[in-house]
């Protein structure tokens, strides 16, 4: 799989690099790819349920 | 032209069932002792009355999937209106899924499907219209649910229930106000826009569906303009090109609006303006836009011209699957009268559409479907219902009779048929279920948090969240997805499973089962379940694999909460229930049978769903075939 790269605040690195390592992470790469997993997985959750309580909703069983 | 419909074979035998969705057989004895439903009566005196056998559950796309396929859920694959995907426990719909275009083309900001995308039924095995096509008996079947996209066949079929409106969705409203407190509220089956009164003038946007002809699929919308008139309590509509006047609390009646999506593509659909008021705040409601009969832009009838006929004949017509606005009344955008005023719309509407095609049957099968019934079950229980947590004696004073007086209505409906029906012609009137009231709430996924067999990770945000974001899977047994439905957290089958296959399993679910019926309210000191249904031992087919593992019967006046279905786990396993949508159906089969008149013997003691089709079959010479679980009744 290719890679891109991507630019972070310097601040914000140093916390990125800090938190790796204190969480366990093997590299800051790993931290932030999680990280970013996470919070997409989320919003897909997201958008889902709200397909979900619409189709809902417009049935009336649940309100 | 009018369509020719399958089945040039005349034949001697006729059937109409007529479906009365959720016509409940204790109600209907009830009026009938009381003198006030003399058609049904007089038909049971000449014939016969059964309770009849519901589905497990008793939901309706089950219980209709039961009557067409003549199989149980194991065999036609639909257990509740919702499945959950095991791979994200994500609810999914079970009744249908649209599928993308495979293969698109992007010019600019445009993106055109080329290939693929579709819209399928999921509806296992063959309906009883398809095999009549087998032995080319023409079949009409009007508004089935169950059926959508409609099933392919030669007989002439309009969908139902499972219909979607033209945004894909099963209805959702428009409300345009001026009253600060309406706005931005976070409402289901409806939208509230903000609107401003300048200079007499409203301008508004009518949102209509994803256009996915442009990148990003930005929601296709039409302008409208409202001009109010500065004395009377009028206003006048004005949108490409038409222009109508309302009254206050008037009806616009159908209006047709298209969606531009791109210069060469358009899509149109139908809907109703209700000026609910002018002043001193402006308040406009505007119904689901349902798919235009006249211009489908989703399959709704076989063949595809004769829901074009039927706009012929009868101008636009409803084409929602339950066209009656529950989400509006339930949220008070409607009140109880404007609901009723849209519900009898819709009863007087497929009234006219029965009498044009029962006066062109003459051979073969008609079938007829009547929603009212079902759709004031659920919302004026608590009107009729002393002991319902939100019943009002003020308005009960007012609407306590709307569910007896639907009763009266089919009545008087049933009357006409059997006054013109000839003597050779089988009549079948039957119900998918009966009704009892919703009065307290089940929190399945709360109770299995409680008693351990449901991990949250953090266990201190219990009410934050849903669709299982806060679950721990790695130590969780068991989930409940659903209306009805409770499953084991299952190794190789859910993605995160832990709980092995066989007997690790099987254990688990005798446990549970027993554990749930054992559920008492502290508030009523009644039981909560009446029956946790094993799948395995109550299902035949092949598609018993996709069963949840567990199916509640809930007890009288008991049903899922709002949040369990969602993945949430509020506080409190019970909860009143203080909504509007007071009246349903999840209990156990034998709390809410359904009703069967015909105008001949039953010999069936206790006949079920899936019998029907059997007798359907029977009434024409068909073998059944052999996936089919029913008996003919007579």
């Amino acid at each position: 799989m290719g890679k891109a790269k991507i630019k972070l605040d310097k601040n914000l690195f140093e916390k990125v690099k800090k938190y790796a390592q204190m969480s366990g992470y093997s590299s800051p790469e790993e931290f932030v790819s999680h990280c970013l997993e996470k919070e997409i997985a989320k919003l897909e959750e997201s958008d889902s349920e709200d397909e979900i309580k619409k189709k809902l909703k417009g049935l009336g069983y649940i309100s | 032209m009018f369509s020719m419909v399958s089945g040039t074979k005349a034949t001697q035998t006729k059937v109409l069932v007529l479906g009365f969705d959720g016509m409940d057989p204790r109600l209907l004895q009830t009026w009938m002792n009381e003198g006030k439903l003399p058609a049904f009566q007089r038909l049971i005196g000449q014939g016969d009355f059964r309770r009849l056998q519901t589905s497990i559950p008793p939901q309706s796309p089950v219980a209709w999937a039961n009557f067409v396929t003549g199989m149980d859920p194991g065999g036609h694959g639909i257990f509740d209106f919702m499945h959950r995907d095991p791979e994200t426990y994500i609810p999914i719909f079970s009744a249908s899924t649209a599928t993308p275009p495979k293969t698109t083309l992007k010019i600019g900001d445009i993106v055109l499907p080329l290939r693929g995308g579709e819209v399928k039924n999921l509806i296992q095995g063959k309906t009883f219209w398809q095999i009549m096509d087998e032995y080319d008996i023409p079949a009409t079947i009007f508004k089935m649910p169950s059926n959508y996209p409609p099933v392919a066949t030669k007989s002439r079929t309009l969908s139902g229930m499972g219909t979607p409106d033209l945004k894909g969705t099963y209805g959702i409203f428009n409300f345009y106000t001026t009253h600060p407190q309406e706005i931005n509220q976070d409402i289901g089956g409806g939208r509230v826009h903000q609107v401003y009164v300048i200079g007499n003038r409203v301008e508004a946007k009518l949102p209509g569906p994803t256009n996915t002809f442009r990148k990003e699929n930005p929601e296709a919308t039409l302008d409208f303009t409202v001009y109010i008139d500065p004395v009377n309590s009028l206003a006048k509509v004005s949108f490409q090109g038409q222009e109508f006047i309302l009254k206050e609390k008037e009806w616009s009646g159908w209006k047709r609006v298209r969606f531009n999506l791109i210069p060469t593509q358009s899509v149109s659909g139908i809907c109703m303006f209700y000026l609910k008021e002018v002043r001193p705040d402006f308040r406009l409601y505007v119904t689901p836009i349902n798919i235009d009969p006249a211009d489908p832009a989703l399959p709704i009838s076989t063949p595809g011209r004769y829901a074009q006929e039927l706009d012929k004949k009868f101008g636009p017509f409803f084409t929602k699957g339950l066209p009656a606005d529950t989400s509006a009344l339930d949220q008070d955008f409607l009140d109880e009268g404007e609901f009723l005023e849209q519900d009898e719309m819709i009863f007087q509407e497929g009234e006219r559409m029965f009498d044009y095609e029962f006066s062109r049957f003459d051979s073969g099968l008609l079938f007829y479907y009547v929603s009212s019934t079902d759709q004031r079950q659920h919302m004026f229980w608590r009107l009729f219902d002393e002991q319902h947590p939100n019943y009002d004696p003020l308005l009960a004073s007012r609407y306590g009779k709307t569910i007896e007086n639907i009763y009266i209505e089919a009545d008087r409906f049933l009357d006409r048929i059997v006054q013109k029906i000839d003597r050779d012609t089988l009549l079948l009137v039957m119900s998918d279920h009966g009704f009892n009231p919703y009065r307290r709430s089940f929190n399945l996924n709360t109770w299995l948090f409680d008693n351990g067999y449901h991990k949250l990770r953090n266990p201190w945000k219990q009410e934050e969240g849903s669709l299982f974001e806060n679950t721990d899977w790695s130590r969780s047994r068991a989930y409940g997805s659903g209306l009805n439905g409770l499953y084991i957290n299952q190794r190789g089958r859910e993605r995160e499973g832990i709980v092995n296959a066989g007997v690790d399993s099987d254990n688990l679910v005798r446990e549970l089962a027993q554990k749930l019926e054992q559920v008492v309210d502290p508030k009523t000191g009644e039981r909560v379940i009446l029956r946790a249904f094993v799948a395995k031992d109550v299902y035949r087919g092949p598609q018993i694999g996709h069963a949840p593992d567990i199916v509640l019967g809930f007890n009288w006046g008991y049903r899922i909460s709002n949040a369990s279905p969602l993945g949430r786990f509020p506080k409190d396993i019970l909860e009143d229930n203080t909504k509007k949508w007071s009246g349903d159906h999840m209990g156990a089969p034998e709390v809410i049978p359904g009703i069967l008149v015909t105008n001949r013997k039953i010999r069936a003691e206790s006949p079920a769903l899936y019998d029907l089709t059997a007798t359907i079959l029977n009434a024409f010479g068909i073998e059944r075939p052999k996936d089919m679980i029913g008996e003919n009744i007579f």
